[in-house]
């Protein structure tokens, strides 16, 4: 099955699911936002972390351990 | 007092210290600038006199005894919570010590007022606020940038010298470029943080300050560290430069202005200039926002989402429902390509002590459309910002937006990033840059500071 954003069927669906309210205007600016975001969301998705080995617990004020 | 209320940050300082400007009369004469110039850029939300006076009263000798600063509304003090820039923050917020508040009282700082913000630090314009847009010193009718748009705008229009902002998503960096600044993004975790409603959950929002020059920026800068950020060279820089979007998808104006920056920056440093690459970038970019909105997520029900207050922007509503159907798998995803662009950025380090790239692509855009014009279309000003203000928040390093030029009559903003720690390096490579263009941008004053209707 191929990956599709279409707004007008995820949103609506998806805040249904949560039990969430939306006025039209809220859900125009869903719309928006879903075209911007969902595209590289879907391209992030297919991104093949496996291989990466983790940064347990990282400390974001100091540089990554050398491995 | 005029005289004394242009003065830079450490100047103020220096006076007050030295008995030639008394700090009373600085106190009253900023307030009654404020009460001047704020009605046309909405920078400062509120004022609250007697707290100022009470805290010059008892003010301590230190490094910033009697200066009036202002505070972004994303930080409580004791006497006033923060509303984040909206009707509806889904936290409880309480007046309180914060970090940033306890950094400046202890310097002997004076906070004469809280700074707007873009609603829910969701913007990097500044148009949307509870308290309506604020304006850019440079033209009311354009953005000052997001989200701490008011501290910036505050300092642009010389109401105050100094303000401390907050950066989860480039929010010092995006208004310091938009309104001629000088602003540090520290590395994560160096800058008070305490009292704010997202610490210890964030692991992208830091406190900083915006200035006119870097010399302000250390000094302000280390009141929040709680360290004195030493003054030192950046001779030999070696900066490093990419050829993507970031660099390459800017107006060229934009461009043009940070390519002579970057070889202002080299010649006085007696340093090079090396290309790298960052193939992470576009999916880092993703990573950081993902991770900003799901760590608010922890207060968001769906009850609690349906009923919002409808105080909060339809935008603001809409994003805060959208964040909810973000999926999981993208997030844990974001955290890995963290990791991968924190490993690709020690190596990048190895090699370049900073990378330079324009802050924002474009110049301040209309508060009432803030589109930005680029090679490759149109975008929201959002979209665009993010590109190159995302990459220090994910990874954790530190940044700095610094003026370097204008274009139709706005600044334009060079940023850079260093490595882990290296803050120091960066407030010494923007002292270099304001060395090799004679202080020129620095020292640019925007139209609405020109004139004074009246002083104190």
């Amino acid at each position: 099955m191929e990956a599709s954003h279409n707004a007008d069927e995820f949103i609506p669906a998806a805040l249904a699911a949560y039990g969430v309210e939306a006025d039209e205007i809220e859900l125009a600016v869903m719309r928006v936002a879903h075209e911007t975001f969902w595209p590289p969301i879907l391209e992030l998705l297919e991104l093949d972390t496996s291989a990466v080995a983790p940064e347990p617990a990282p400390d974001l004020s100091q540089a990554p351990p050398s491995r | 007092m005029s005289e004394a209320l242009d003065l830079t940050l450490r100047e103020q300082a220096a006076a007050i210290a030295a008995g030639e400007v008394d700090p009373g009369e600085l106190l009253e004469s900023t307030l009654a600038r404020i009460e001047a110039r704020n009605p046309a850029i909405n920078a400062i939300v509120e004022t609250f006199p007697e707290r100022s006076r009470e805290m010059l009263a008892q003010a301590p000798a230190g490094p910033l005894h009697g200066v009036p600063v202002v505070v972004k509304d994303e930080w409580p003090l004791p006497w006033r919570a923060q509303r984040f820039g909206a009707a509806d923050m889904l936290a409880t917020p309480e007046p309180g010590e914060s970090g940033p508040y306890r950094a400046l009282r202890d310097a002997g700082a004076v906070i004469v007022g809280v700074g707007n913000m873009h609603e829910l630090g969701a913007g990097s314009t500044g148009n949307v606020s509870v308290y309506g847009p604020a304006g850019n010193p440079w033209n009311p009718e354009r953005c000052p940038g997001g989200s701490s748009s008011g501290p910036a705008a505050a300092v642009a229009a010389r109401l105050v010298a100094g303000a401390v902002g907050a950066d989860g998503v480039g929010s010092i960096r995006y208004p310091a470029a938009y309104c001629g600044l000088t602003g540090l993004k520290p590395t994560f975790g160096r800058a008070a943080m305490e009292g704010h409603h997202m610490a210890g959950v964030s692991t992208t929002i830091v406190s900083g300050p915006l200035c006119a020059d870097a010399a302000d920026a250390r000094l302000l800068g280390s009141a929040l560290y709680g360290e004195e950020l030493r003054q030192g060279d950046a001779n030999g820089l070696r900066i490093g430069v990419i050829r993507n979007e970031v660099s390459e998808d800017v107006a060229p104006a934009v461009r043009e202005a940070c390519e002579a920056a970057i070889e202002d920056l080299r010649r006085e440093t007696g340093g090079k200039i090396r290309e790298i690459e960052l193939p992470e970038l576009p999916a880092a970019t993703l990573a950081t926002v993902l991770i900003a909105n799901s760590e608010s997520l922890g207060a968001v029900t769906p009850e609690r989402l349906n009923r919002l207050d409808p105080g909060l922007s339809p935008l603001g509503r809409g994003l805060l429902k959208y964040r909810l159907l973000l999926p999981a798998v993208a997030t844990v995803k974001s955290h890995q390509v963290r990791t991968i662009a924190r490993r690709t950025l020690a190596a990048v380090f190895a090699d370049v002590d900073v990378i330079a790239w324009p802050t924002v692509p474009a110049v301040a855009p209309p508060l009432e459309a803030p589109l930005v014009e680029l090679p490759s279309g149109t975008l929201t000003a959002d979209q665009a910002n993010v590109r190159g203000g995302a990459l220090a928040n994910l990874t954790g390093i530190p940044a700095i937006s610094v003026p370097v030029g204008t274009s139709e009559g706005l600044p334009v903003g060079l940023q850079l990033q260093a490595a882990w720690g290296r803050d120091d390096l960066l407030l010494n490579a923007a002292e270099a840059l304001e060395r090799a263009n004679g202080r020129r941008w620095v020292e640019a004053v925007p139209p609405l500071a020109e004139n004074e209707p009246t002083e104190a």
